[in-house]
């Protein structure tokens, strides 16, 4: 009847985890080999829900896998590999204790290596599987190829970094599918559209590194064999569907203008062809010589109702989408000195502009600052000695801002020694009724394609006060009478067919204001008012609840809204004055 | 041969012969008494008959043929004899030694090289098979024939077995080139799949088949973006409200940290209560002497008082009138029950107003469980010893603040971020760097040299 007794940590969760100690004598590896194993892999520690089960009644925290991944493991043939190599290099540290020269070098030349191919199939099935997964990827591989090579990592690894970053950034130019840029205090964040998939990656500013001690090197260099290895291949199939050679070559055309006289100057023979590619100046050489790309268009269907404002919708956006990727074409840039090329360089090129550069600054340049085509010139100091008339001369923020709004912005408050107006984040989308800053909006307006208002400030102070009147009332507490407000502010943002964004400051139309025709259009309102009165009336409590709830919230958030822009105002207020005072002591 | 050997004797015989050791021979013909032997045998002619004038002979032949190059008999007289003409030449020889002593003290021969060369004038005999070869006639056919088959076309069956053996072994011995080699060859990983030829049941059988990975392993181990955005006010030229934002941010995780570190400082004071006065010292030497005998008289009295009650005894009408007590508070509470009861029936909606917060609240917990759970899948799990620390916000304070992108200064290190970033998904375990321990102490020794200077 009784049969055995049930014994304590035989089943359950308690079989289903293993320590990393006990994983790693299974596989009998290292706790280097492991650590690598695993992140090759693509298998993390895990967390049990019931920790003290799982240790066995121990409640120290430890590092637990899941039996069924390492398992899995042991199957794998790098496994073996990693094995060989320790006994690889036991042996060859034992004839270099008996000075065994020749010995060293029989092992030398018999060094066991190991491919990550299967691996990288095994974990990314499909092609999109491995796009969906590169960001990682790609910020690793920029990250490395910055470093100096002093040491911290492998030489070859850099290079290599080097090469596959150069090959992505080509890619991204040939395609254009480039869509924005955030200079941050951090480094550069850039986001593209790869087939479909949107790509975020960051790369830091040139020379920016000191070392940080609390980081593992070697875990990172380990992420960074992995994602060297998806990087190219990703790289290679992105070429293919552009009909680029891969490796990439320069158009035999652009090759031979690049031809520069002094090129032994810039790097030895076998890095040139790297530099060059690096310079992006140049186009890439296609495996069918495409006279252009056809433009494809969407297929039409008939549809009706919802799908065709979908359609219509989705047709506009690429339209858009089409607009932006010429953003630039037929400009002619040159960039200064002082500004960071290879950035300025990739997001030029990305848009269709030309670009070139000083001789003594990089390979690559195609033509000279006297050359009387140029459109823009970008500057990165207060002043210039020697100006030609017909070009601009902008700070490089023109560029990014204008990259962001996908559309060319105003030169004029980017010129030479002007203060810049604020870098914003392109990956901040503000809601309905959240705060936008004044910059952002007058930017909205102009990519509507209204004109920007500049001198009549008067005028729009004037509105501010009013809308400041305005906010006075609502802070009264008749909480009816703000309802009733809110509510009025509703319809007429319906009636309107605007976003409440843009609504942040009304009052330029007052219905009680106007004449006759005011007069009408505030009956209709009042009725709608009304008609929305008894619907609320009508509702039942717990829809009721709800509503008031919904309500409540938008109410707050018109009110930071409110706060923010007055403390704004009050900012301004505040360095206009300042300005003054100097402008009265200069004088 | 045996015709040099008669030449040479004739040479001997002949009256001009010189011989170099003329002595040798005279000695034996003289001593004792010569022996008898028959000679009708072959055996006694070589056993008995006396050769060694002849051997003699003969040596002295090889050794002038040795020394000289020829029988010195035969030569001519110019080259045994000169005329002698006093010493002219020792003068010379001194002076052009003197010129180059220390090169010609370097070429000269080693001793050792001049004793072990060849000094016999007589020749090396020729090797006579060194011109000829063995089976020339037999080889030089095949050869012949060879060149022949090749003309036709046919090879021969060494090489056509070379050519029949598989060259599976020499790609396999080709060396694997290291995952980091700069100019290392893709290709398109995802193209056309070569399907598996070879029978799938033999492939599982010789553990050549590649386990299929789980499905569950490429569900990543955070929902967090692999890069995260840094928020707005992180610009390099930034707006002036969203840089305050990430300020205020920035500011609220100092507080924190600062408030953690105060009550850790709070916990580690002394309270001045604790230190010992003179009164307190006093009172512990004097403690257990003084209060000794109340504290006796208390515990007398607890043991008597408590005696006394266990010895009572109750009486037959106490416990009648327990019982009835008893009795009547039952009745009461079931009384109390009843109307209780009773009374709900009247309380029904606020009973019902308790059931409904009831659920509610189970419901509101239910919600705050799910949005626990949700918010749970991007945070930082426990993974071993240590806690996920976040690494500190980037911030520019508004004086850093750069007018221009020439004269920004990077904050931060994206390495650090990536590495954080990688713990904060949950790919790694964050760990502490091992620390350096000393296995033997260090022990410190002055040297006597310097110990006498001092």
């Amino acid at each position: 009847m009784g049969g055995l007794q049930k014994k304590k940590y035989e089943r359950g969760s308690a079989t289903n985890y293993i320590t990393r100690n006990k994983a790693r004598k299974k596989l009998q590896l290292s706790l280097a080999d492991f650590r690598r194993l695993c992140i090759l892999k693509g298998i993390y520690p895990h967390e049990p829900k019931h920790k003290k089960k799982v240790n066995k009644g121990s409640t120290a925290p430890r590092t637990f896998y899941l039996f069924k991944d390492i398992r899995f493991l042991l199957h794998e043939p790098i496994v073996r590999k990693f094995r060989e190599y320790k006994v690889f290099v036991r042996k060859l540290r034992k004839a270099y204790g008996k000075a065994e020269w020749t010995g060293v070098e029989r092992l030398r030349e018999n060094k066991p290596g190991y491919k990550l191919d299967h691996i990288i199939k095994e974990r990314y099935p499909t092609f999109i599987d491995a796009l969906r997964d590169i960001d990682d990827a790609l910020s690793m591989c920029f990250l490395f190829s910055t470093f100096a090579r002093t040491g911290k990592c492998h030489v070859q690894t850099i290079t290599l970094c080097r090469r596959l970053t150069v090959e992505w950034m080509n890619y991204v130019v040939a395609s254009r599918s480039l869509r924005k840029v955030f200079l941050s205090i951090k480094g550069i964040y850039y986001q593209a559209e790869v087939l479909g998939q949107l790509i975020t990656w960051l790369v830091p500013y040139q020379f920016a590194h000191d070392h940080p001690t609390d980081v593992d090197y070697r875990v990172m260099a380990t992420f960074t064999e992995m994602y060297t290895t998806l990087f190219g291949f990703i790289n290679f199939r992105l070429y293919q569907t552009l009909n680029l050679v891969y490796p990439p070559k320069l158009d035999s055309k652009a090759e031979s203008e690049l031809k520069a006289e002094h090129e032994e100057d810039y790097a030895m023979d076998s890095e040139s062809y790297l530099e060059k590619l690096s310079a992006l100046s140049a186009s890439l050489a296609r495996v069918v010589a495409t006279a252009e790309e056809e433009e494809n268009q969407l297929d039409l269907f008939p549809t009706e109702g919802e799908d065709q404002e979908n359609m219509q919708a989705r047709e506009k956006e690429q339209k858009e989408q089409e607009a932006q990727k010429k953003l630039f074409e037929g400009l002619k840039f040159f960039l200064n000195r002082e500004v960071p090329r290879e950035s300025l360089a990739f997001i030029l090129r990305c848009f269709g502009a030309e670009v070139s550069w000083d001789k003594s600054l990089c390979i690559g340049g195609t033509y000279e600052v006297t050359d009387e085509t140029i459109t823009h010139q970008i500057v990165d100091r207060p002043d210039m000695d020697k100006q030609y008339i017909n070009r601009y001369y902008i700070q490089p923020q023109w560029v990014f801002d204008s990259v962001n709004a996908q559309m060319r912005l105003p030169v004029e408050d980017y010129f030479l020694g002007t203060t810049l107006p604020p870098h914003l984040s392109p990956f901040v989308e503000e809601k309905d009724g959240d705060y936008v800053p004044p910059e952002k909006l007058k930017l909205m307006a102009l990519q509507r394609g209204e004109k920007p208002v500049q001198e009549d400030e008067e005028e729009e102070e004037e509105d501010d006060e009013e809308d400041d009147d305005e906010e006075e009332e609502d802070d009264v507490d008749d909480e009816e009478l703000t309802e009733e407000k809110n509510l009025k502010k509703m319809e007429g943002t319906r009636a309107q067919g605007k976003t409440l964004a843009v609504k942040v400051t009304p009052g330029k139309v007052k219905p009680w204001e106007t004449g006759s025709v005011g007069n009408k259009v505030r009956l209709e309102q009042e009725e709608k008012a009304e008609e929305k009165r008894l619907a609320i009336m009508m509702m039942k409590k717990k829809e009721k609840y709800l509503y008031d709830k919904i309500m409540f919230g938008k109410k707050r958030t018109t009110r930071e809204v409110n706060k923010l822009t007055a403390k704004r105002k009050a900012h301004e207020d505040a360095s206009k004055a300042q300005k003054k005072q100097k402008k009265a002591k200069k004088q | 041969m045996a015709a040099v050997k008669r030449l040479k004797r004739v040479a001997a015989a002949q009256p001009g012969f010189m011989s170099f050791k003329s002595s040798a021979g005279s000695d034996d013909l003289n001593s004792g008494q010569r022996k008898r032997v028959n000679k009708n045998k072959k055996k006694n002619w070589n056993k008995h008959s006396d050769i060694q004038d002849v051997e003699e002979f003969l040596d002295d032949v090889r050794l002038q043929e040795r020394a000289t190059g020829g029988l010195i008999s035969e030569k001519p007289d110019d080259s045994l004899f000169f005329v002698d003409i006093g010493e002219q030449r020792k003068y010379v020889q001194p002076e052009v030694q003197e010129g180059k002593k220390g090169k010609k003290s370097k070429s000269r021969p080693l001793r050792i090289d001049l004793i072990l060369q060849h000094d016999s004038l007589v020749p090396p005999p020729k090797d006579i098979l060194a011109h000829q070869q063995p089976n020339a006639k037999k080889l030089r056919r095949i050869a012949e024939n060879a060149e022949k088959l090749a003309a036709m076309g046919v090879l021969p069956r060494r090489q056509k077995r070379l050519l029949n053996r598989r060259p599976a072994i020499t790609a396999s011995k080709s060396k694997t080139a290291a995952n980091n080699f700069p100019d290392r060859p893709y290709y398109d990983l995802w193209g056309g799949d070569a399907k598996e030829t070879a029978d799938p049941y033999y492939l599982e059988q010789t553990g050549k088949k590649r386990v299929k990975r789980p499905e569950k392993l490429n569900s990543k181990p955070s929902v967090l973006p692999a890069v995260e955005v840094i928020a707005p006010g992180g610009s390099y030229n930034p707006d002036f409200f969203s840089h305050q934002a990430l300020l205020l941010e920035a500011h609220e995780v100092e507080v924190k940290r600062e408030r953690a570190e105060l009550r850790i400082e709070r916990q580690l004071a002394v309270n001045r209560e604790d230190t010992a006065t003179e009164e307190t010292v006093f009172q512990e030497l004097v403690e257990g002497l003084v209060e000794e005998e109340e504290d006796e008289d208390e515990e007398e009295e607890d043991v008597s008082i408590r005696g006394g009650l266990q010895q009572e005894k109750k009486t037959e009408k106490e416990r009648r009138r327990e019982r009835a007590d008893k009795i009547k508070s039952q009745q009461k509470q079931a009384a109390r029950v009843f109307t209780d009861k009773k009374q709900q029936l009247f309380q029904l909606r606020s009973i019902q107003a308790t059931l409904k917060r009831g659920e509610q609240q189970t419901r509101e917990r239910v919600a705050q469980r799910k949005a626990n759970q949700e918010a749970e899948k991007s945070m930082p799990r426990r993974l071993g010893r240590l806690r996920f620390q976040a690494q500190d916000l980037e911030v520019q304070l508004s004086d850093e603040i750069p007018g221009s992108l020439r004269t920004l200064k990077p904050e931060g290190s994206v390495l650090k971020d990536r590495f954080k970033s990688m713990q904060k998904r949950n790919m790694i375990e964050p760990r502490e760097r091992a620390k350096f321990k000393r296995r033997h102490k260090v022990k410190y020794v002055e040297k006597r040299a310097f110990r006498e200077i001092t």
